[in-house]
């Protein structure tokens, strides 16, 4: 890939990123949007988390990828997130059921 | 002056407490793509680039590894597809935003990355200053651990082995982060339906399965929301009723 193009899809894929990130917060801000739009877009964090959280698990190897270690490490990862509110013992418990699993599987 | 600098720097010190295991999952992966870009097709400093500039994982590793084997135009459009969730991220805390100054309306999307929003979509009960101080402390922690680890990936390659497994730590904590953010039951219901749609169509190129889940887990939380709205005002009917009658009797 020669400079140019390599520096026209960097210029584009910037631009194009910051505008997807920045497009509705400049859009939406000057707004009182309706109680009900409000009330959806609350949800917008937990369907992105909860989608993202599933894709990134899984990944590209489909369903069948996954292992047993890992679906048990996010099942601990939500026990405990629920339990103990706080990121750091969510993500200490979840990778230490990784690792003993995954050894012992 | 005195609580609202205290409020502040509560703010700043609860934000690097937070970023903390967020960011350090995000080393392997920075390391990988230093990897990818001593690799690539791409001129080395361009794709270096791509760390402050588009600063995100995903798109920068599809840029970077698709340069030489699709055309500018298909790596265009893979890296906008896969960053089309930031669109969301933007809709959901465009409220946060109503209180904030223009920059800050302005600068502060270029950073927004998904452990940025995250984090921030869980603070939308501070002081606009406070947001705005959690946000940035985030955000510029993250820029600068990301910046930091992708020349460094570039210099000594992978040196976390894989047995570590941290490339399973993003999916771990997003679980987690996925906790804290269902406070009512619709948010419930959104991240149920958002989770199985995103494992129904896992299998879809360029990880569309996040942008399909999401879209479908907002849809059933705005209808359970609809529901629930429904029933509270039938059940405030009926007892409006009962005590209309109770007070004629």
């Amino acid at each position: 890939m020669n400079t140019g193009v390599a520096l026209a899809v960097l210029a584009a894929a910037s631009i194009g990123t910051y505008f997807a990130r920045s497009g509705l917060i400049l859009l939406l801000a000057d707004r009182t949007l309706p109680v009900m739009v409000e009330r959806a877009l609350a949800n917008v964090g937990p369907a992105v988390l909860a989608a993202l959280t599933i894709n990134l698990a899984v990944g590209e190897g489909g369903v069948g990828s996954i292992a047993l270690a890992e679906a048990a490490a996010i099942g601990v990862a939500c026990a405990v997130a629920v339990w103990r509110k706080d990121l750091i013992s969510t993500f200490v418990a979840g990778m230490l059921t990784l690792w003993i699993l995954s050894a012992i599987t | 002056m005195n609580v609202i600098r205290r409020a502040a720097s509560t703010a700043d010190r609860q934000a690097l407490v937070d970023i903390v295991p967020l960011a350090v999952p995000a080393i392997p992966f920075g390391f990988v793509i230093g990897l990818a870009v001593t690799e690539s097709a791409m001129p080395h400093w361009i794709a270096w680039l791509t760390a402050p500039l588009v600063f995100a994982g995903a798109a920068q590793l599809t840029m970077i590894t698709l340069a030489g084997s699709a055309s500018a135009w298909a790596i265009i459009t893979a890296v906008l597809v896969i960053n089309t969730r930031h669109v969301m991220y933007s809709a959901a805390l465009a409220p946060s935003f109503r209180h904030q100054p223009t920059w800050m309306r302005w600068f502060a999307p270029f950073l927004m990355v998904d452990q940025v929003f995250a984090l921030a979509a869980l603070q939308q009960d501070r002081s606009p200053a406070e947001f705005r101080r959690y946000y940035l402390t985030v955000a510029f922690a993250l820029f600068a651990v990301w910046n930091t680890v992708i020349p460094l990936g570039m210099l000594v390659g992978p040196i976390v082995p894989d047995s570590w497994q941290l490339g399973f730590a993003p999916p771990v904590m997003f679980a987690g982060l996925t906790m804290f953010a269902i406070k009512r039951i619709p948010a419930g219901v959104a991240a149920l339906v958002g989770g199985c749609v995103s494992l129904a169509t896992v299998d879809l190129r360029d990880r569309l399965g996040i942008v399909i889940g999401a879209l479908a887990g907002v849809l059933a939380g705005a209808i359970a929301e609809q529901l629930i709205t429904q029933r509270a005002n039938r059940d405030r009917a009926s007892t409006d009723l009962v005590r209309r009658e109770g007070a004629s009797s």
